[in-house]
């Protein structure tokens, strides 16, 4: 883990947390209000998940883990009153067009943050389509439809699209990484202060993008599904393959990344204004001077 | 960054709670304590508006639709798989 604990006493149980299944129950809801957190889910399945066993990338292994998830996916109820076993391959196309293709535009914006240009993009979301369809008996229904089929992206982007660019996994990452983050520690804010803000909040949406786009991809990836698509922790675990403490430690330095990434581009659009506001509220003054 | 202390000792400490609270990732005490101390400390609040003004604009950015033919041809390619029987 890549953050340090402080010496206080919450932050230090804390950090016992993290090293217990324990801590898996408390993130699986998210922004709970204090009097949610505990107990509002009495019947939510105890997690089982043995990460050590979660290397395998197959539909099949995803499905079997998202069957320890809970029914967090809009269209549960629905789901879950499919006997799979008793359905026709014709219902259970119908089934996969009715449930999965109305993800098609979120699946293309994460694979928008995978590949490197929209035709990539659109290759890598019929690949995972074709192989989610073709896997979609062993999708337990009732389970994170939506969570399956990112995960089934998420193979599909390492085993087909990165093979086939001959790229080794993530060859570059450890240099781009030490002097990104090198250069966000530097920062002896975090990157931004209020002040900025408001410049950070006109910056077009070609500049967030191309702000994610250059931080290295594990980052990106899990700051897309913590940020976008508001998943915890665990479900990012399991879409990536991935231990909680990886995507803990990929969340903070991703973030802090792209936060310093933003506070460039704001500098370069959002000084500019506010030093022309500067000037003109000085011209202003020198006005009333007179 | 600062000497504010309420979140931890060092700004990797209360950075990392800041993004456990907005992830939702924290017990209710941990909640209660930070959300009390948001509420009354305005450095550790003003880096808790900046992170949620990133994630707004990570999520307006990134949503995207896809291209209308991508839907028909998925749909014509899973028209030619024979489905497994389960």
């Amino acid at each position: 883990m890549s953050f340090r604990c402080g010496g206080d006493r919450t932050a230090a149980r804390r950090c016992r947390s993290l090293n217990g299944v324990g801590f898996l129950t408390l993130v699986k809801d998210r922004m709970v209000l204090p009097e949610a957190a505990y107990g509002v889910q009495p019947d939510s399945p105890k997690l089982t998940v043995d990460l050590a066993t979660m290397s395998t990338i197959e539909p099949a292994a995803a499905a079997m883990y998202e069957a320890a998830d809970a029914t967090d996916d809009d269209n549960a109820p629905a789901q879950a009153a499919v006997d799979v076993s008793a359905e026709s391959p014709e219902q259970r196309r119908e089934r996969f067009e009715r449930d999965a293709m109305q993800y098609v535009d979120q699946l293309y914006s994460a694979a928008m943050r995978m590949a490197r240009n929209p035709s990539d993009a659109e290759d890598l979301v019929q690949e995972a389509y074709t192989k989610a369809f073709s896997a979609f008996h062993q999708f337990k229904p009732g389970t994170n439809l939506k969570a399956w089929l990112y995960r089934i992206l998420t193979n599909t982007y390492i085993n087909l699209y990165r093979k086939r660019q001959r790229e080794p996994l993530q060859s570059n990452s450890d240099t781009i990484e030490d002097w990104q983050l090198a250069k966000a520690e530097s920062h002896t804010s975090a990157g931004l202060r209020s002040a900025e803000a408001e410049a950070l909040d006109h910056l077009p949406d070609s500049d967030v993008k191309n702000a994610l786009q250059s931080i290295p991809e594990e980052f990106r990836l899990a700051v897309y599904f913590a940020d976008v698509e508001g998943y915890a922790y665990k479900q990012i675990s399991e879409i990536m393959n991935t231990p909680i403490g990886t995507v803990m430690s990929r969340l903070h330095r991703g973030r802090k990344m792209l936060r310093d990434m933003l506070a460039d581009y704001a500098a370069e659009r959002g000084f500019k204004a506010h030093t022309e506001d500067q000037a003109a509220a000085g011209s202003k003054n020198q006005e009333k001077e007179k | 960054m600062s000497d504010c202390q309420g979140l931890g000792d060092c700004d990797d400490t209360r950075m990392q709670r800041i993004y456990e609270y907005l992830d939702g990732a924290l017990t209710c005490d941990d909640l209660a304590e930070i959300k009390q101390h948001l509420d009354t400390c305005e450095e550790c609040a003003e880096q808790y508006d900046l992170e949620c003004l990133i994630r707004t604009m990570v999520k307006r950015s990134c949503t995207e639709s896809a291209p209308e033919n991508l839907k028909n041809s998925i749909l014509d390619r899973i028209h030619s798989i024979k489905p497994v029987d389960a």
